[in-house]
């Protein structure tokens, strides 16, 4: 029946609304321009630059995961190369960053490193050294015993956790969702938990810092070179604008590279009292304990429905953990709040505070722990209706958004379903659990769906347009395989009427032109939005230029004039027109330069620094008309061995609303990227925590399993959007968070109706689908 | 990583004269060695690189078929020691007479690794436990630091041993190779100060009670070398398979390997049944009770699953009263059996 | 093939190597390593325990390849030792004395023209066309793993490619496409 429902919202075509258009203008699939000098090992990432006089620097962490600490460096001072030990006793006091809201930190003195264990694995101490190989062994001769005894608490899941507090301004209400559930025909409860998981980007975290008096250079894969800078300058009481971040290239950043973390500043402190170049670079075991990855969390969830499979209401109670030192929330209520049309809803969360570093974002924030609790328990309920689960989904499919009552900018969610299902031929399904069998294989398939909202910051950006007739876009924005540098020449060679390839591009330092985090999806929309404006600025000049100057060719030409292919003509001119190089070289001017920004009319400079350097500025603001959002569907097919609890990913369709996509053929990448990383959250990722100790004893990418090709079937990524001008000035919505949303659930899902095992820890290893019984 | 002297003799005579010194280590692939020692749970003084001795001494990067020896109607292959896992894997002779090798090779490590690793060095591997790789985090470590305490006791590493681990020490021996080789009674060719001995593949790892500590893996004494291989021809092991289970599609260690041969008669009677495990236990382990049972009857569902659970029962003649819970790695008493009865399966045509 | 005495050895062992015998002392420190990269001689000023991927990027200045992990467990440092592939990471730089080294640098053909930019290997150009990375910081890695994997003939099925290229991890997730971009290689090349 559902397939004929959903018959109309089958798009005409697959692939982008703008498939067709020439590659080198947005919309248009234009191969990576950053591609010759990465395949090439030209690309020099941050960590490779090399200064003269380079020492290196090792860090010493925490053996023990709370209790004061006795650190003694003499035998580490004494080793050969060693030029510098740095212990919390002789470091000297700096001051504290401000968050990134722009709040001040804490008053007095500030150091990175301080004599007592706050987590194990805690950076406590460092050697610097002539050589890498002199650093290292010499950091393993820092001698740190801990207190006997301390207390500590390991992980939100063990069973000893603290209960945590309640925080109360992110509880979301409407209705009544208590009374709904006493009189809801159907209730299925159920507690879902994902554990503490890494971003393992390949390249690992650390810097080169290099101080030129009271100036400060540093040489840093930074998502957020701006944000990292301003942290950087408070710290060492220096002005803003003496702190340099070079970061042309990350190495994958996934949310890991955005702060400013405090290790950071022994490297720093290190370089200015030697006065020579500081090298840190994290070991990849550091990098589990240095920074945070995902916090764990757990979601009890209620939901009622009628005996049609009307929700009648949800209930969420959810908890997360975070570090002694900072609140981080990882709430899956937001998540829960806005898939679906409810009329009685509430989310409560609570912070665990556990001897861990404190988490971080981790791609998709809250809304991919989030939508595996929520589609799991939709898929619980579907089951004890014996409704198909898309049936269930489109019967309570949310028109407007549940929480704001808002329309929707755009959402092709139903879109996403019907072309999805009909891809993955999902209509074939057999409601029950067990049905498909291959050999000594279970077969099953799952779906679920998933959200990402639209936000979005003010920016800025340069335009050049030099006399050789090529252009340049310089921007502070960054670069770690989303596209940027590839998006924003198409930007630029469309506003102005360039080949793509007569537009180079600078990124990530922070003398550029400044730009917001490169998170939350928003930098593709806003650094474009910048970019146009820019560009077209700069086009009106050049053609000012052209219809003005007394030498050019094109003097009086008309009102305005056509460029394309790098030429100027006349409207309906239809000749050769005259190249851009030979303007300026008719005119002897000297090129043109454009600054233009997205700030609001009349924006201060102390605006201009906190919408860089802050996430004030961030968001699209509560008086917005709609609410906005990217919207995914997954359709995944697994292959389950019973006898040994193997699942094997076979299939995964995912159809994606993300407004118009810049560069369809980078956006798919994201989005299939942003699966696979969904895979692993679902099979395989997972800090396994000694809660005896405090830490993930897999600190390693040999047993911390990120998915290998060997893991990843064929994807196929469904584009269903169409440009939404709403959510943002050129249309597109969030495209780099919303593939990994749903995956893990889709997966769960297709597990369960391989095999009527429902698990609802992740991540789905082995063992687990070996104890679990069937349909418990 | 601590520094260390590195020599690269030319002769083997040469390599075992250094590598008796104290605290050298052989190096032959490296991708054991320079992993441990730069994880700090290795500390060589004098490294011994062996990995070009092959130019000196042929035999010891040479497969060969030795003439006139096997007993069953085949001929001994003879792998140097110093052949990669890449080249034996891919060696069309060992591939016909024993696929498990072969298969355990090809579903070890990854395809850059193998192109470094050596059969000896294979072997020699020692445990994934992250205890035992970590010393700076976790200082008590028998393996490591002999009556310094087991870290990984009452842990949560489901890589652990499930069977034959003992209180002071529970790692489980990782390696694929050595499973296939145990089950098909290889030798090691073993050439020290005190001369050249063979040793059967199953003899050459030491369990903690077997050494009297856990820090030692093998009964190879200081100076000794593996120079090579030899693989009797059977037919069970022309007729085997390695069937290795894990989280992971590929490049990971096994949660449980199994290797198994069988020769079946005209009447499909099991005439010879071969099973050797990995992952499980501080050494591979040969399940003798297990391929007993299974002769002279034809191969049936119940009995492969009998032979299953025999592979995975307590020893009787073991001391299991030290036998520490099996913890994290309970479940291998579940899944081991089923890996057991699955590849016999395969090898019968039923599965 | 180290066999592990007990109880740990204490005293050092430099004291009485044969003479006959080359002995890179700890002691002395750095010596000068003759590597063969990319068809150049370079001697590098080494410790014996300094691996091939540190000797590279911090030694030679060849930063292609890269680190991500030290430990042969993510395949970003593969290069080529005599045509094979092999982690830079695992390799001491004095075990690769005497060997060719290939890396990323290497790949491409320099034209006769040296101000012209290089020309592509058909997997380097395979890799831009599949869009088959991202960050592109295991890229070179992949790169090299494919080459190998190419002429090791692996590549009869996609699920052949995915399993000898599963060495190389990849974050960004860029898998399905350097399935392509190897299979289309693989195409071009045969």
């Amino acid at each position: 029946m559902t397939a004929e429902i959903l018959a109309p919202f089958l798009p005409r075509k697959h692939g982008s609304a703008d498939d067709g258009l020439p590659e080198g203008v947005l919309g248009g699939r234009l191969a990576r321009i950053d591609g010759p000098a990465k395949v090439t090992g030209a690309a020099a990432f941050s960590l490779e630059h090399r200064p003269e006089g380079l020492v290196y620097m090792a860090l010493v962490r925490a053996p023990v995961a709370a209790g004061a600490l006795t650190v003694d460096a003499e035998a580490a001072r004494a080793a050969p190369g060693v030029v510098a030990t740095l212990t919390p006793e002789t470091f000297p006091a700096l001051a504290s960053a401000s968050d990134w809201t722009g709040a001040p930190g804490p008053e007095g003195p500030w150091r990175p490193i301080g004599p007592e264990a706050r987590w194990m694995g805690q950076p406590v101490a460092a050697v610097v050294a002539e050589t890498w190989e002199e650093a290292a062994e010499a950091a393993a001769l820092v001698r740190i015993s801990g207190e006997d005894g301390a207390a500590f608490a390991s992980d939100l899941h063990a069973p000893d956790a603290p209960e945590g507090f309640a925080m109360e301004p992110a509880d979301i209400v409407w209705g009544d969702a208590e009374a709904a559930l006493a009189g809801a025909e159907t209730v299925i409860e159920a507690t879902y938990r994902t554990p503490r998981e890494h971003h393992v980007a390949i390249e690992p975290h650390g810097m080169i810092a290099q101080w030129d008096g009271d100036r400060l250079t540093i040489h840093e894969p930074s998502q957020w070179v701006d944000g990292m800078a301003r942290a950087h300058a408070e710290r060492f009481g220096i002005p803003f604008e003496n702190v340099r971040i070079v970061s042309p290239y990350i190495g994958g950043g996934f949310g890991s590279k955005a702060m400013a973390y405090a290790w950071s500043a022994l490297a720093i402190q290190a370089a200015r009292d030697l006065g020579r170049p500081v090298k840190l670079a994290l070991t990849r075991a550091q990098t589990f304990t240095a920074l945070g990855g995902r916090a764990a969390t757990r979601s009890t969830l209620r939901i009622g429905a009628d005996a049609e499979g009307k929700l009648v209401g949800i209930d969420l109670n959810s908890a997360s953990e975070t570090s002694l030192d900072a609140i981080w929330p990882e709430n899956p209520g937001p998540p829960a709040s806005e898939m679906y049309a409810v009329p009685n809803f509430r989310a409560r969360h609570r912070l665990v505070q556990v001897n861990s570093v404190t988490p971080g974002a981790l791609r998709a924030p809250g809304e991919s722990p989030g939508a595996f609790g929520l589609e799991c328990a939709m898929d619980e309920l579907a089951w004890a209706l014996r409704m198909d689960p898309l049936s269930l989904r489109l019967k309570n499919y949310a028109e407007t958004d549940p929480r704001s009552g808002k329309p929707w900018s755009t959402r092709r969610l139903r879109e996403a379903f019907a072309a999805g299902a009909e891809r993955f031929g999902w209509w074939d399904r057999p409601l029950a659990p067990r049905s498909m069998r291959e050999g000594r294989e279970l077969i099953g398939w799952g779906m679920a769906s998933g959200a990402f909202p639209v936000i979005n910051t003010p920016a800025e950006a340069r335009v050049r347009i030099g006399t050789d007739g090529r252009a340049e876009v310089l921007s502070g924005g960054t670069e770690m395989g989303q596209g940027t540098y590839t998006i924003l020449a198409q930007t630029a060679a469309e506003a102005i009427g360039l080949p793509a390839g007569a537009v180079s591009v600078r990124l990530g330092d922070s003398e550029l032109p400044g730009a917001p985090v490169s998170g939350g999806s928003q930098l593709a929309n806003l650094m474009t939005g910048a970019v146009m404006k820019a560009a077209r600025a700069a086009r009106d000049e050049l053609v000012a230029l052209a219809l003005t100057h007394p030498a050019s060719p094109l003097r009086d030409a008309g009102n305005d004039l056509e460029i394309s292919g790098g030429r100027l003509r006349a409207p309906r001119d239809g000749g050769e027109g005259v190249s851009i190089a030979d303007l300026f070289a008719a005119t002897g001017a000297p090129g043109i330069d454009v600054m233009r920004d997205t700030l609001p009319e009349g924006s201060t400079a102390q605006d201009r620094f906190e919408t860089f350097t802050t996430v004030t500025r961030m968001g699209r603001g509560a008086n917005s008309p709609t609410a906005s959002m990217s919207w995914i569907a997954h359709f995944a097919e697994v292959r389950v061995d019973e006898d040994f609890g193997t699942v094997r990913l076979s299939r995964l369709v995912s159809a994606v609303d993300a407004g118009r996509l810049y560069n369809p053929r980078l956006a798919e990448s994201q989005v299939k990227g942003g699966a696979i990383m969904g895979i692993g959250m679902a099979l395989l990722e997972e800090g396994v925590i000694d809660r005896r100790f405090g830490r993930a004893i897999n600190d390693n990418l040999g047993d911390y399993l990120a998915p290998t090709q060997a893991d990843v079937p064929g994807i196929e990524v469904i584009d269903v959007g169409v440009p939404d001008y709403d959510a943002s000035a050129l249309g597109g919505k969030a495209v780099g968070e919303i593939g990994i949303v749903g995956v893990a659930p889709a997966i769960a899902n297709a597990v369960f109706h391989a095999t009527g095992k429902r698990i609802r820890d992740l991540p789905i290893t082995l063992e687990k689908v070996l104890e679990t019984p069937a349909f418990a | 990583m601590k520094n260390f002297d590195y020599i690269r003799p030319e002769t083997a005579a040469e390599a075992r004269d250094a590598a008796a010194r104290p605290g050298a280590r052989l190096l032959a692939g490296g991708t054991t060695l320079v992993d441990l020692a730069r994880a700090g749970a290795e500390t060589p003084d004098l490294v011994v690189d062996i990995s070009r001795l092959a130019a000196a001494e042929p035999r010891l990067g040479a497969i060969e078929a030795l003439e006139g020896e096997g007993g069953s109607g085949g001929e001994t292959l003879r792998l140097g020691a110093l052949v990669t896992m890449a080249r034996a894997e891919a060696d069309p002779t060992l591939r016909l007479a024993a696929p498990a090798v072969a298969q355990s090779l090809a579903l070890a490590a990854s395809p850059q690794i193998r192109n470094m690793a050596t059969l000896g060095g294979n072997l020699l591997q020692r445990t994934r436990c992250p205890y035992f790789r970590d010393p700076a985090a976790f200082p008590s470590c028998n393996k490591r630091a002999p009556g310094s305490g087991c870290s990984a006791l009452g842990g949560p590493w489901k890589g652990r041993a499930a069977l034959g681990a003992t209180a002071s020490c529970v790692a489980a021996y990782p390696g694929d190779l050595a499973a296939a080789l145990v089950a098909f009674d290889a030798v090691v060719e073993i050439a020290g100060p005190e001369g050249v001995r063979d040793l059967p593949v199953a003899g050459l790892f030491l369990t903690p009670l077997d050494a009297g500590s856990a820090a030692r893996d093998t009964g190879l004494a200081p100076g000794e070398m593996i120079e090579g291989i030899r693989l009797p021809a059977s037919a069970a092991a022309a007729r085997s398979t390695y069937l290795k289970i894990r989280d992971r599609a590929s490049y990971e260690f096994a949660t449980v390997g199994v290797a198994a041969g069988l020769d079946l008669g005209p009447d499909g009677t099991v005439r010879d049944a071969r099973i050797a495990l990995t992952g499980v236990a501080p050494v591979p382990l040969r399940a003798r009770a297990a391929e007993a049972a299974l002769l002279g009857a034809p191969l049936t569902e119940e009995a492969a699953a009998r032979a299953g659970r025999l592979a995975f029962a307590p020893d009787p003649a073991g001391p299991d009263s030290d036998a520490p819970d099996p913890g994290a790695a309970r479940f291998k008493l579940t899944l081991g059996p089923r890996v057991v009865a699955r590849a016999l399966l395969t090898l019968g045509g039923l599965a | 093939m180290s066999p592990h005495p007990s109880p740990n050895p204490t005293s050092p062992a430099s004291a009485s190597a044969p003479a006959t015998i080359p002995i890179l002392r700890a002691g002395a420190t750095r010596r000068p390593v003759r590597l063969t990269i990319n068809g150049t001689e370079r001697t590098l000023l080494l410790e014996p325990r300094a691996s091939l991927l540190d000797a590279l990027r911090e030694g030679a200045g060849l930063t292609g390849t890269k680190k991500g992990c030290d430990h042969g467990q993510c395949g970003a440092c593969t290069v080529h030792l005599d045509g094979q592939r092999a982690l830079a990471c695992l390799t001491l730089a004095v075990q690769a004395e005497g060997r060719e080294i290939t890396t990323i640098e290497g790949l491409a053909e320099t034209a006769a023209d040296p101000e012209a930019d290089p020309v592509l290997h058909a997997v380097q150009r395979a890799f831009i066309d599949r869009d088959a990375f991202q960050c592109g910081y295991c890229t070179p890695g992949q790169i090299m793993s494919a080459v190998a994997c190419i002429r090791e003939g692996r590549t009869g099925s996609d699920d052949e490619i995915r399993e000898a290229m599963s060495g190389n991890l990849c974050r960004c997730g860029a898998y399905p496409h350097i399935v392509a971009a190897v299979r289309q290689a693989a195409e071009e090349l045969a």
